[in-house]
């Protein structure tokens, strides 16, 4: 039994249901990387797991427990999410916006203690974001940035992380960098981690577990080396294609035909 | 991850976040502190000054009751004291409802001026002059009703799976023009002595409160306020976008909604003593920021900064400008400028206002 599972889920907005009947389980201690086609469902399945979206049928359970049934500030202390774009007040300084990390753990007139520097202190030094705590925001370039708003995902000290296409907006070697952190993460402290990724490649090569999404429904789930194939990707991607070895890790390495 | 900064030890790490978030709590302190007492000086200052000059000594025995002087005590308690206390009380009334409208919509735009609450109160209470020829405590239960009235409305129109910060602004001006509109239209069909009581309450000026209203207002300050302050916590993350507010687990409909009634009441409460004086609102927050540092977005420091501004516009209004004017119209002589300034900065940054 995983802590993060799904069980018949069905998720949407408004009339229209995007995500149908599905049955997920989230390997405890792995990084598993969700990936389909734009408008698959995929982000529309992780929120349906961080709770940001509530189920029309089915049910998302945390530790056994239906997730409607728990207090949403105690699941905040067992499960983080990024989302994929997230806002922050102008002129907001890094050290401000990681602490705000910590609101799960205080409480209306418990305020800032030792536990939350500690907190702070660790994913500043993990996220190699400590230099930047007197920086605004918005000065930052879109690497560092993001690795503040890991740091913030962080400093909320959960055993499962949560995240919506962090990568998108970076360039290919911020892209690595950040897929190295939560690798680096993943190692040291044991984190499970779900990650929407669009790069299947970087998916193959960084990732322990794929779930792989086509309109709602998941198509194929399981180690890279098992699940990416040229039938695959024709039927999720529609790309024709062929699947070669990555030259350093040996992963699965899409190449498009 | 650079080899340099990962290779920290983390005692430096904490010793520099600790140094930071240190110097914050201090600044926060002095900051309020300074403005607290400005408000305390700016509040004896405007009873010492008039056609009778008093000491500040002499207000301040008078104001609470330390020494007995019929005459002294007729001018403070009686004739002054309800002014400055009136300026006072919308002055925090004002700053902290707008900052709050201001951090919970993220814009900088977003005061209650603009999103047509104070058109409400304003559209409510000139049809209270002019149709029922209505004065005083009446006018004053009229604006607090149109701007709940107004607020209600908005957050019916732009309800749909929560209240998104961007189309409630949209819909606020859209319901504040078509109010300004009909208001315009209630003017044209006034009487000339009516026409001006509502020109002149449109204006706004602390000098025009009712005891009544005042003490509502005093009361609900008391305790709003606190809860203000109490949800600043809920504020803090509602700021970082509803996912990450709900990720963090915030209940962030029920934030949002404490957070929004408690800024409507005060407006309200508000424009019902001192008619809608403009601008307060809208740069109470900023200047309590600038002040803090950005994004701090203290509640009480705003308030502070609005008592500030509406004791100053009070007295320039009434004592240094050479015939005695509305306080409206010295808020809206500095918050013009600033309001342009703000414009052509956002739109420079591309933030879109």
């Amino acid at each position: 039994m995983t802590r993060l599972r799904a069980e018949g889920l069905t998720l949407g907005y408004d009339d229209q249901a995007i995500v149908t009947n599905l049955d997920v389980e989230v390997l405890d201690g792995k990084i598993t990387a969700i990936v389909g086609a734009n408008a698959c469902g995929k982000s529309t399945l992780l929120r349906g797991l961080a709770r940001l979206l509530k189920p029309r049928h089915g049910e998302v359970y945390l530790d056994g427990k239906a997730m409607t049934e728990l207090s949403t500030h105690e699941v905040a202390k067992i499960l983080g999410l990024l989302p994929q774009t997230p806002v922050a007040p102008d002129g907001i300084t890094v050290a401000d916006l990681v602490a705000r990390g910590r609101y799960p753990h205080q409480g209306w007139f418990r305020r800032w203690t030792e536990r939350d520097d500690d907190a702070v202190t660790r994913a500043l030094d993990a996220t190699g974001t400590a230099d930047l705590i007197d920086r605004p925001l918005r000065q930052l370039s879109g690497g560092q940035r993001q690795r503040v708003w890991v740091a913030m995902a962080l400093a909320q000290d959960t055993d499962l992380l949560l995240l919506d296409e962090p990568t998108t907006y970076l360039d290919i070697n911020h892209q690595v960098e950040l897929l190295r952190l939560l690798r680096k993460l993943n190692a040291e402290s044991g984190k499970t981690i779900v990650v929407v990724l669009h790069d299947l490649n970087l998916a193959c090569r960084f990732c322990d577990h794929i779930i792989a999404m086509a309109e709602g429904a998941i198509v194929a789930e399981g180690a890279p080396t098992a699940v990416i194939t040229p039938e695959l990707v024709e039927k999720v991607f529609g790309l024709a294609c062929v699947v070669i070895p990555d030259p350093i890790a040996g992963t699965p390495m899409v190449v498009p035909a | 991850m650079t080899a340099t900064t990962s290779a920290a030890p983390a005692a430096t790490t904490a010793g520099a976040f600790r140094t930071v978030r240190r110097r914050r709590a201090t600044r926060s302190l002095v900051v309020t502190s300074a403005l607290a007492m400005a408000v305390t000086a700016l509040f004896v200052l405007t009873m010492m000054v008039g056609s009778f000059q008093l000491t500040a000594g002499e207000v301040i025995a008078s104001v609470l009751h330390l020494r007995e002087d019929p005459s002294v005590d007729f001018v403070v308690r009686d004739l002054r004291l309800p002014t400055a206390t009136s300026a006072l009380a919308v002055g925090l009334a004002l700053g902290a409802a707008g900052t709050i409208f201001q951090q919970l919509l993220r814009n900088p735009l977003a005061s209650p001026d603009f999103v047509g609450i104070t058109s409400g109160a304003g559209l409510a209470a000139i049809s209270g002059i002019v149709l029922l020829q209505l004065g005083g405590l009446a006018v004053s239960g009229l604006a607090l009703a149109g701007a709940v009235g107004a607020a209600l409305l908005m957050y019916v129109l732009a309800w749909r799976d929560g209240v998104a910060g961007y189309r409630f602004i949209l819909i606020g001006i859209g319901v504040a023009l078509f109010f300004d509109g009909l208001i315009g239209y209630m003017l044209t069909r006034a009487r000339l002595s009516d026409a001006r009581q509502a020109m002149h309450w449109l204006t706004g000026s602390v000098g025009q409160a009712g005891a009544a209203e005042l003490r509502l207002l005093l009361g609900a300050l008391v305790l709003l306020l606190p809860i203000a302050v109490l949800l600043q916590r809920q504020l803090r993350t509602l700021e970082l976008g509803d996912d990450t507010a709900r990720a963090l687990g915030s209940r962030v409909e029920l934030g949002r909604g404490g957070l929004l009634a408690t800024a409507v009441a005060l407006v309200a409460l508000a424009v019902a003593v001192a008619g809608p004086v403009i601008f307060v609102a809208l740069v109470a927050g900023p200047i309590a920021n600038r002040l803090l540092g950005p994004a701090t977005g203290g509640i009480v420091a705003a308030a502070l900064a609005g008592a500030t501004l509406l004791l100053t516009a009070d007295l320039v209004a009434v004592h240094v400008l050479p015939t005695p004017l509305p306080t409206g119209v010295v808020t809206g002589a500095v918050g013009a400028p600033y309001l342009l300034w703000l414009l052509a900065t956002t739109n420079r940054q591309g933030a879109g206002g």
